[in-house]
């Protein structure tokens, strides 16, 4: 019993990524209307630059400092791209869109970091913070899932409660609408790129040790992060949150049975079906079509 | 259509063999082995371009399915079964086939994007299980041989492009078939597609298992080509790599899978020669997909239209089948044929349609008439099953239709036109046809279209003008002579003339083609030219109706519709 809980809670550090890149996911689709395949990439590249800068003999923390504003410039390089060329294209252009660039930035990422050529990643957090029922949660879960739900509400108050949050709203609806009322399109949805940049970065950093640090592997946590954006069904924020965890402590418990942990990729896929499954008993036509 | 499709297979068998023979007769071994791995990728990507090409669904796991259709192959292998490379190839097509079904199942009734995901998913899934299970004969060296008749370089090259082109020349066929139509259809709009009684699910299901089935080929292909294979070969970032390249080079042509497979096999090749490292060929291709998205048109498409410019084309080739007379009308039961009771659509608190009773008598032309926003679109689709909820009953030819899914009501006889455009542009003014009214002979179809003043059947769509688009959409509806045919607004961007002209043709319709029509329209001169009967719609609710000079002389619809004051009206 308490060796399940042990690999349940060793899950919940992976779990407040998923959460934390999942909820950004849906905060690019609510605001700018872009089913963003790049997410993960753009934390890693951040992450990436963190650990050339750490490699090279930098002070941690300022190169941790330096790794964040990358990803989120990276993060604002990726929101030109599509709000210059694609603001008027369908969503389904935009994923198209996405997938391609991760296909260019996975290639550049390899490349600059030598492929499978393997790094140090330091571990930013090492160490428990409390003691749960006899097992050690680690600073880096509580600190992952800590920063979710803080996404989460900032995502969900902003949306709901301001009034950039909805001409957020209205842009992601109708952006040529959105402009001829007076609202600067392109350097809100810049903001928005810039401000999942930002947090993608740091949580990537934070499970990077977990995981072989090369830059495929992390870029392609986007499968579980748009696994639980899909639990949310791409509205809701909380719910996605609880996806992202829940799908962490799956992967978790997976882990500690032979025979199935070697599968543990292939979680998010049986999620995403299910999930899907579900929610097709309504939703018949394509609003725009 | 069926002429098309031979003179394009034609195209493709000389050209194949001509550059085939080419590539064998002066090239070194090799390079006719690197051929053989453009034409396998070719392969691949003409299942890829199947999905994303013509259905508009974005697939991210074409090279799994390639590794179910390998690791099939392999086994088979292993396990010494009858009738060699060939019939496992096939075999292993047909395993990839579940797969595809599988995948497009749950994706199905939801935007494209929500296939992207499974799929990105499934290719993650698929990674790990490779990973572990491995290949047969992996472990143990056992390779997968080539056919005695095929061993050599040249004669497996053969060998592949044998099934290149098999698969090319079906694919020419199904593209251009019904089938073919409603997934562009699907992809362009698939409200239309079900207005023409084309099932969604069926259209993208089997977009997606003919896809898995031919990635599946191309897997077990590649096991004959290399022997032995590793998950790598099928690796997630090959699906990924491979969707890029299929947006560059437009998949969905048969030249554009050949140019992406020379990309994919080429590019690399350029780059060690030259000293580079050969993972700059992903980047290129993520360019160029982007580049594709953003103009909105592929290699191919480039390529097609500047050959066009140099070789200036015929026009529409051929006579037009004379058009003789209008395929014969089918006899529909008299009295209702479509009668609505009671109907009631809200949205939220809006209440768009209130208590709408209303007959269409079968052999007439009925108007529906009303300011905008009066609720005549609602009425249409609460009529054509396009809505999800409504109250009140709906029923075609005393049959109920409550419950019946929109593609089920076109096909038992409710069709309509829209207001906005939804013909595909990719398809011929013929191939249109064809779909909204399946087994119609040449000749029913130029009939069908010289009596509407539509364009030869095989203009293609694209140059077609919006207003004539219109009418198109018409002819279509006409042509499957349904029980009922409900017309949106069939007179917009028409010249006077043209709509007192159309005006005499509607009015014909039950008469040459059995149907009964519930006309909407703006245009008095229309209305009073084509209907017998007029019902004027208000608010959701229904003020008038009775014979249009009757009804359009009431005060209150002179009121409502007209916007004359009522004082004025009654002086």
């Amino acid at each position: 019993m308490n060796e399940l809980l042990t690999s349940a809670v060793a899950g919940l550090t992976a779990g407040g990524t998923y959460a934390l890149l999942g909820v950004c996911a849906v905060f690019t689709y609510r605001l700018v209307a872009v089913v963003n395949f790049t997410g993960a990439a753009i934390g890693t590249a951040g992450t990436f630059v963190l650990i050339a800068l750490y490699e090279a003999g930098f002070p941690l923390w300022p190169s941790v400092l330096a790794g964040v504003v990358a990803g989120t410039i990276v993060g604002v390089l990726v929101g030109l791209v599509m709000t210059t060329w694609f603001s008027e294209a369908n969503a389904s252009t935009k994923a198209a869109v996405t997938v391609a660039l991760l296909v260019g930035m996975i290639a550049i990422g390899l490349r600059l970091t030598g492929g499978q050529h393997p790094h140090v990643m330091p571990d930013l957090f090492p160490g428990s913070a409390f003691r749960l029922a006899g097992v050690e949660v680690t600073i880096a879960s509580a600190l992952t899932i800590g920063l979710a739900v803080l996404f989460t509400v900032l995502a969900d108050r902003f949306l709901n409660a301001t009034r950039t949050g909805l001409h957020l709203r209205a842009l992601s609806e109708r952006p040529m609408a959105a402009e001829l009322l007076g609202v600067r399109v392109q350097l809100l949805s810049v903001l928005v790129w810039a401000v999942t940049g930002t947090f993608t970065t740091f949580a990537l950093m934070i499970i990077a040790p977990q995981r072989s640090p090369n830059f495929m592997t992390l870029s392609l946590l986007v499968v579980p992060a748009l696994a639980a954006a899909l639990v949310g069904l791409f509205r809701s924020f909380w719910i996605t949150l609880a996806g992202g965890i829940m799908l962490g402590v799956v992967e978790g418990l997976a882990s500690s049975f032979d025979g199935v942990s070697q599968y543990r990729g292939a979680i998010p896929f049986v999620v995403v079906v299910a999930v899907l499954l579900w929610s097709q008993r309504e939703a018949r036509w394509d609003d725009a079509r | 259509m069926m002429r098309a499709s031979v003179r394009a297979s034609l195209a493709i068998v000389v050209t194949a063999v001509v550059l085939g023979g080419a590539l064998i007769g002066l090239l070194s071994s090799y390079w006719v082995f690197l051929g053989t791995a453009v034409l396998i990728t070719g392969v691949a990507l003409q299942s890829l371009g199947l999905v994303v090409g013509r259905t508009g669904m974005i697939a991210l796991c074409q090279m799994s399915f390639a590794g179910v259709g390998a690791w099939t192959v392999g086994y088979l292998n292993i396990v010494g079964a009858p009738g060699g490379l060939s019939v496992w190839v096939l075999l292993g097509g047909l395993a990839a086939v579940p797969f595809g079904v599988a995948i497009g199942l749950p994706a199905l009734r939801l935007r494209g994007i929500n296939l992207a995901i499974v799929t990105l998913a499934f290719a993650t899934a698929f990674d790990t299980i490779l990973a572990t299970i491995t290949f047969p004969g992996q472990t143990s060296f056992q390779a997968v041989p080539r056919p005695e008749l095929f061993d050599s370089d040249e004669g497996y090259f053969v060998f592949v492009l044998g099934f290149y082109v098999t698969i090319a020349v079906a694919l020419e066929f199904v593209s251009r078939s019904r089938l073919g139509a409603a997934w562009l259809t699907v992809r362009h709009s698939e409200r239309a597609a079900a207005a023409h009684g084309v099932s969604i699910a069926a259209a993208k299901l089997s977009a997606f298992a003919l896809s898995a089935f031919v990635a599946g080929i191309s897997g077990g292909l590649l096991a004959g080509y290399l022997g032995t294979l590793v998950s790598e070969n099928f690796s997630m970032m090959q699906s990924l790599s491979l969707f890029a390249v299929a947006v560059m080079a437009g998949a969905h042509y048969s030249e554009g899978a050949v140019i992406g497979g020379l990309l994919v096999t080429m590019f690399p090749e350029i780059l060690r020669r030259l000293g580079l490292p050969q993972d700059i060929g992903n980047v290129l291709f993520a360019v160029g997909a982007t580049q594709a998205l953003s103009t909105g048109e592929t290699m191919s498409e480039t390529f097609r239209r500047l050959a066009r410019k140099l070789v200036p084309s015929r026009g529409p080739n051929g006579k037009p089948p004379q058009p003789a007379s209008l395929p014969a009308p089918v006899m529909h039961a008299a009295g209702a044929a479509l009668s609505i009771e009671n109907l009631g659509v809200r949205y939220g608190s809006v209440v768009a349609l209130d208590k709408v009773s209303l007959a269409v008598p079968a052999g007439t032309v009925v108007g529906l008439i009303g300011p905008n926003g009066a609720g005549k679109s609602t009425f249409i689709d609460a009529v054509t099953g396009f809505l999800p909820l409504y109250y009140g009953r709906i029923s075609l030819e005393g049959k109920l239709l409550e419950g019946v899914q929109a593609h089920r009501r076109a096909r038992l006889g409710v069709r309509r036109s829209w207001q906005t455009n939804r013909i595909a542009p990719e398809l011929t003014v013929g191939q249109y046809l064809r779909l909204a009214a399946d087994g119609l002979s040449d000749a029913d179809i130029a009939a069908v279209l010289a009596w509407l003043d539509c364009p030869h059947p095989d203009t293609p769509v694209a140059s077609v003008d919006a207003g004539t688009r219109r009418l198109l959409d018409v002819a279509g509806v006409l042509a499957s002579r349904p029980a009922v045919a409900l017309l949106d607004e069939p007179a917009a961007g028409q010249s006077y003339e043209e709509t007192l002209r159309l005006g005499k043709r509607i009015a014909e319709i039950p008469k040459l083609f059995g149907s009964a029509v519930l006309l909407v329209e703006h245009d008095m001169d229309l209305v009073r030219a084509a209907c017998s009967h007029i019902a004027v719609l208000d608010f959701g609710k229904v003020i008038a109706s009775g014979p249009p000079a009757q009804v359009l002389a009431e005060t209150v619809v002179k009121t409502a519709y007209l916007g004359v004051e009522a004082e004025e009206a009654a002086a």
